[in-house]
């Protein structure tokens, strides 16, 4: 299928590997300006406070420091969603969770300015706080945005369809609550932002400001520091240098790079700051505590005939995206299967803890667990196969479902299929020894959000081109590389519309001074939205140097074919190249060194000196051919820009906005896992990893976004857990947050499946985020064809395992905090029940609700 | 988080390391391998106006067999060099197994057998930045009074956590301490005092300089068993070690004990006494993993309830002394 093209769909290595691997290239933190200062800031100790008095003045006086900034300096609050505007660079009345930003000093060095926070008087008053988000509902004071009653940031109520009477139909019904534990990005490049202001030449004042930070969203970012900084859009440049790692964790401007900008401006001279590790945790944003009470109704056949959700998200204190995750959670229901009648309630709920945001599956995943887990329970009452149920609930594409999400390319069917099959799920389902199971499970995921969250009607990403007179493309693309290969893919695009090889193409992305509007990495967008701008950029500028080529070889420019390099008429036999200039075209797209490149063109430029001359001709070179558009046109661009089509942006109810999109990729998954029965251990031996990307444009970075996913999805299903403790984040590092090392990492293989999509560029999709979401649930109903225990809650830690093992066995009880039975959790727990604290923790408002219970009685183990 | 500001000192000789010590006693921490001393500056646990740099003696480096049988470790010697020694694969197959479980591969190429031995005890209370330790008031093993995983009580129950202590208690080890009145060796399960706040009885002018393994427990076979979330990188949660000598099918001579859930590693007193004249079986393993069990009194120290690790403690025992008692 991949024959007709010459540079996609082909494994291709990364553009900025290289720079990568060698350790050459340069993140935000490596970055460095003249008389940079060194900014740190101070975080609240308390959970909800008010605060009454911030003195600076002793912080102040130590030598070294240059200025320190409070909220007062900034007083402008901003937010990623235009209905979420409840955050301040600093705090301005109120901390809301401890590590809540207070204030930031500016010094000659770190060590300095840490001790300049020491020095930072702040004088609280206590508030009772809230760390269980069905507590937290039913606040009448303290609340923890004024504005918010009940501290309910959004709740929204969906039915389509007739949920009711699709549960009388149903033959089988399963009801559950499912509670999926918080869980962040661990991103390996901490958060980091340096912000330099520029003397306006006219008035000698601070003037423009370039911006280096390590985000996802370079173009939100500039509109955010537009607002709190009250200067035009104009005024500021957002540079991303390289990004070590995003997962929706830079998606949104996160608070240090607000606060550099604002110190950098009180310091009058450039300020960098670095998070810890700490920080980042707390800087968070990654994927809420969630509880789902979901209900399930299937006819004896297995088909669907009604689902009813009620979803709670502990947010914590800010909105961030949380209007878009709950929407997310709901919407997302709909897409996979074909599902009739659909009920959602869903509650966003603030509480005293660090913002979630958007993380890797935004909304889906949490959701995906309970409903895949519950459709496998039905499949056991209904007693049909667990794949068999999957292929019943099938979509008939191209289709709108019941939530008015438009479905068009599903290569649903063709994962389930290919999964099943690779896993020898068939001969080995229900028949491998005892303490060892097999698990299917299903996903997918939005290809970019159809709506952007600033209502405009701007397009979604626009790209522009530019071809030098010796063949050199520069794709000018505000996408964002945050190492999915955003960069590769736009070259490889621009390459493959041009018929020129990979080495020609320079992509310059993510500056706002110099590249276009694109809303950044999240949603999954970039390979079909900013792919589709360059497709049309490329094709663009094809345009001109086809309309010039075809002059020069006298034919229309529609009878011309760009290829390898090469310009020639339609249905000509393409001319033998000469053999060393093939060679070298092949050599330089494999990577090969500066002197090889510059001596091709010294030797194509000698070639088109002694073709000069010649008549009309059957082919021309790449350059011959730009040389020809650049002597018609003058200078060569293109542009092209893209938004998504009216008819994928969704129904018209409240919140229709979230959900839709152009177009949906797809993932079916197996899990093989074994169980020791006497420690709870739980090991994932092989996942079978399915994934619909439309097309491949390079499949050695679909694969190993296929693995992440896996891998990521495996760490929230086993190991990785937030823990709280009366407001504070027990494992705020990665030694006790415990993503999965190595050792742990099964055999992962990844097959690629092509549903081709109509409108994606080339037919890709996305394949960066649908696959993480259906390893949870995989793995959890391989627990349960291994032992027979259906777990509730996850992480499932050995813990849990064992705990519900024991309970399942009727053997001596295991128990955990509060006699929680992970098989059944009925309450939410504020450190999630994996840890007990039977200690007084810190000191809190005297009112807060977790102290309102007697604490349980202080004792050990024993 | 930066490193506080302080005098690096690095003697070449033991002694100068001693001088060193007496001259800056209670203002100056040891670093051996630096892996725990290192990040733990960072969060301000230690403040010191000096830090005491070993790695330049070379005369506290190495594994050096006596022709009696017994072993001489350096305490400098770094944990992979223990983990790779053949010698001590053969004759303490239990300290290789501790010391290739710690951490991981590259933690191990810097960790230290004598930083292993006086690994600071640990706890979510204290393992953490000075800005976290204020947001929570503070615990009584720094800067507070209060314990937090064990109110009440005005003891520190910070959890121990080095993997090779429990093997070494297990040989009957001895450590050698360098003080100014010169040197002088105690038996390792002296070393502990069950505190965690001063968890161990050395003085501040004093430093662990050698380990040594008496030939009587040398060709033990042993086994170290180690309860962890992730297969690499995290300290134990629950630690089992045992070594068993075995004469015609019975047992002839065993030892075990434990870590991670308690402030100090412990000797399981009775376990050798129940095992001693038997043959292994199954539910004699099962009475001694009680008893194991018996002696850990884990508290919320770290991840995982601290029923789970006890239950892990009964559990990781019962398997070490079936596999120890395996041809």
């Amino acid at each position: 299928m991949n024959n007709n093209f010459s540079i996609i769909g082909k494994p291709t290595a990364m553009i900025d590997a290289a720079e990568k691997t060698t350790g050459a290239g340069k993140y935000t933190d490596d970055l460095s300006v003249p008389g940079m200062l060194a900014g740190k800031i101070l975080h609240s100790p308390y959970p909800h406070a008010r605060i009454k008095r911030i003195d600076t003045s002793r912080a102040e006086k130590l030598e070294g420091v240059v200025a320190v900034v409070v909220g007062k300096d900034a007083p402008n609050p901003y937010g990623i969603l235009p209905v979420g505007h409840d955050e301040h660079a600093l705090a301005f009345d109120k901390v809301r969770y401890v590590g809540d930003n207070v204030a930031c000093v500016v010094a000659v060095s770190e060590a300095i300015a840490e001790k300049a926070m020491e020095l930072v008087d702040v004088e609280y008053e206590v508030l009772p706080a809230y760390f269980d988000p069905e507590e937290s509902m039913k606040a009448q004071s303290d609340l923890i945005h004024d504005n918010k009653p009940g501290n309910l940031e959004k709740d929204y109520h969906h039915a389509f369809g007739d949920p009711d009477k699709g549960f009388a139909e149903a033959v089988h019904v399963a009801e559950a609550r499912f509670i999926a534990n918080e869980v962040t990005h661990a991103a390996m490049e901490p958060h980091s932002t340096l912000a330099s202001f520029e003397l306006d030449p006219h008035t000698g004042k601070l003037g423009r400001l370039t911006v280096w930070s390590s985000t996802q969203v370079p173009y939100y970012l500039q509109h955010k520091l537009s607002l709190v900084l009250e200067m035009p859009m104009s005024q500021i440049r957002v540079i991303k240098p390289l990004v070590g790692g995003g997962f929706g964790g830079k998606s949104e401007v996160i608070p240090l790079e607000i606060i550099a900008a604002v110190a950098a401006r009180k310091a009058q001279a450039p300020v960098k700051i670095t998070y810890t590790r700490e920080e980042v945790f707390w800087a968070h944003r990654g994927r809420p505590r969630t509880i789902i009470d979901l209900k399930t109704g299937i006819k004896s056949d297995g088909r669907i005939t009604s689902v009813k959700a009620r979803v709670v998200q502990d947010g914590g204190a800010y909105c961030s995206y949380g209007v878009v995750t709950i929407l997310y959670s709901g919407a997302l229901l709909g897409a996979l299967y074909d599902i009739p009648n659909i009920q959602y309630d869903g509650y966003r709920v603030l509480t005293n803890k660090p913002a979630c945001g958007a993380m890797r599956g935004h909304g889906t995943v949490n959701v995906r667990f309970a409903f895949e887990s519950q459709l496998d329970e039905l499949a056991a009452k209904a007693g049909i196969d667990s794949a068999e149920i999957r292929q019943r609930n099938l979509l008939m594409p191209p289709c709108i479902t019941v939530n008015g999400l438009r479905v068009q390319s599903y290569g649903l069917p063709e994962c389930i299929e290919k999964t099943v099959e690779r896993s020898g799920w068939k001969r080995r389902k229900g028949k491998l020894p005892k303490g060892r199971g097999l698990g299917i499970a299903c996903s997918h995921y939005v290809s970019g959000a159809a709506n952007s969250i600033i209502r405009s009607d701007m397009p979604h990403s626009t790209v522009n081109i530019k071809i030098d007179r010796d063949g050199g493309v520069v794709v000018y693309t505000g996408a964002s590389e945050i190492g999915q290969g955003s960069d590769t893919m736009t070259a490889q695009v621009a390459a493959e519309m041009l018929g020129c090889s990979l080495s020609r193409v320079r992509v310059i992305a993510a500056d706002t001074d110099l590249t276009p509007i694109d809303i950044g990495s999240y949603s999954s967008r970039v390979t079909f939205m900013a792919g589709n701008a360059t497709l049309r950029a490329a094709e663009d500028v094809k345009k001109r140097i086809a309309a010039a080529a075809a002059k020069k070889m006298n034919c229309p420019a529609e009878e011309l074919v760009f290829r390898d390099d090469l310009v020639f008429k339609k249905g000509s036999v393409p001319p033998v190249v000469k053999k060393d200039q093939a060679e070298e075209v092949e050599v330089t797209q494999a990577g090969a060194s500066v002197s090889g490149r510059v001596e091709g063109q010294i030797l194509r430029g000698s070639l088109q000196q002694k073709r000069k001359d010649e008549g009309p001709k059957e082919w021309m070179t790449f350059e011959e051919a730009v040389v020809a558009a650049i002597d018609f046109h003058g200078a060569l661009t293109g542009t092209g820009s893209y938004a998504p089509p009216q008819e994928a942006r969704g129904g018209k109810h409240k919140g229709a906005g979230v959900g839709p999109s152009p177009a949906y990729s797809y993932s079916a998954q197996v899990a093989e896992v074994s169980l020791d029965e006497e420690t709870g251990e739980v090991t994932v031996h092989k996942v079978w990893a399915a994934h619909d990307c439309g097309r491949a444009l390079n499949p050695v970075s679909v694969e190993g976004q296929i693995i992440g996913s896996v891998w990521m999805g495996m760490g929230q299903a086993l190991t990785e857990e937030m823990v709280w403790k009366d407001g504070m984040l027990m494992n705020p590092g990665m030694l006790e947050y415990r993503s999965p090392s190595s050792v742990e990492s099964p055999e992962i293989e990844p097959i690629i499946v092509e549903s081709i999509d109509p409108e994606g560029p080339f037919g890709a999709k996305e394949c960066s985020e649908g696959s993480l979401a259906a390893t949870i649930p995989a793995i959890a109903n391989a627990i349960y064809d291994a032992v027979g225990v259906r777990l509730h809650e996850s992480p499932f830690t050995p813990e849990r395992v064992l705990a519900a093992l024991r309970a399942k066995n009727n053997s001596k009880r295991l128990n955990l905090t509060e006699g929680v039975d992970p098989t059944a959790p009925a309450r939410f727990r504020e450190h999630g029940g994996s840890l007990c604290f039977k200690g007084k923790g810190p000191e809190r408002h005297a009112l807060d609700p977790a102290r309102r219970e007697a604490p349980a009685a202080a004792r050990g183990a024993d | 988080m930066s490193l506080p500001q302080f005098k690096l000192l690095r003697p070449r000789a033991t002694d100068e390391a001693v001088s060193f010590l007496a001259k800056h006693a209670g203002n100056v921490r040891i670093l051996a391998g630096g892996t725990d001393l290192i990040p733990s500056m960072r969060q301000k646990l230690f403040e010191p106006e000096s830090v005491l740099d070993l790695r330049g003696i070379t005369e506290l480096r190495g594994i050096r067999p006596l022709a009696s049988g017994a072993v001489e470790i350096g305490a400098l010697t770094t944990l992979s060099a223990i983990e790779r020694s053949a010698y001590l694969r053969q004759h303490f197959p239990v300290l290789t197994e501790g010391a290739a479980t710690v951490a991981s591969p590259v933690l191990r190429n810097m960790g230290t057998i004598g930083g292993n031995i006086c690994l600071d005890t640990r706890c979510l209370w204290y393992n953490q930045s000075l800005t976290w330790r204020k947001g929570c008031g503070f615990c009584i093993k720094k800067d507070g009074n209060l314990c937090h995983v064990a109110p009440g009580g005005s003891k520190c129950w910070a959890a121990f956590s080095g993997d090779t202590p429990p093997a070494l208690l297990c040989l009957n080890a001895e450590v050698e301490i360098a003080g100014p009145n010169g040197a002088r060796r105690i038996a390792l399960r002296e070393f502990y005092t069950g505190d965690g706040e001063n968890y161990r009885k050395l003085e501040a002018n004093e430093l662990v300089t050698r380990v040594f393994l008496p030939e009587a427990s040398a060709d033990y076979r042993g086994i170290y068993r180690k309860l962890r979330v992730r297969g690499s990188i995290d300290y134990p949660l629950a630690g089992v070690a045992v070594v068993v000598k075995r004469l015609n099918g019975h047992v002839a001579d065993a030892r075990l004990a434990i870590t991670a859930v308690n402030p100090a590693p412990l000797l399981v007193q009775r376990a050798g006494e129940m095992l001693i004249g038997k043959i292994i079986d199954e539910a004699l393993a099962d009475a001694v993993g009680d008893l194991a069990a018996r002696t850990a009194k884990p508290l919320t120290t770290s991840a995982l309830t601290p029923e789970y690790r006890r239950e892990m403690i009964r559990v990781f025992t019962k398997r070490a002394v079936l596999a120890a008692a395996r041809p």
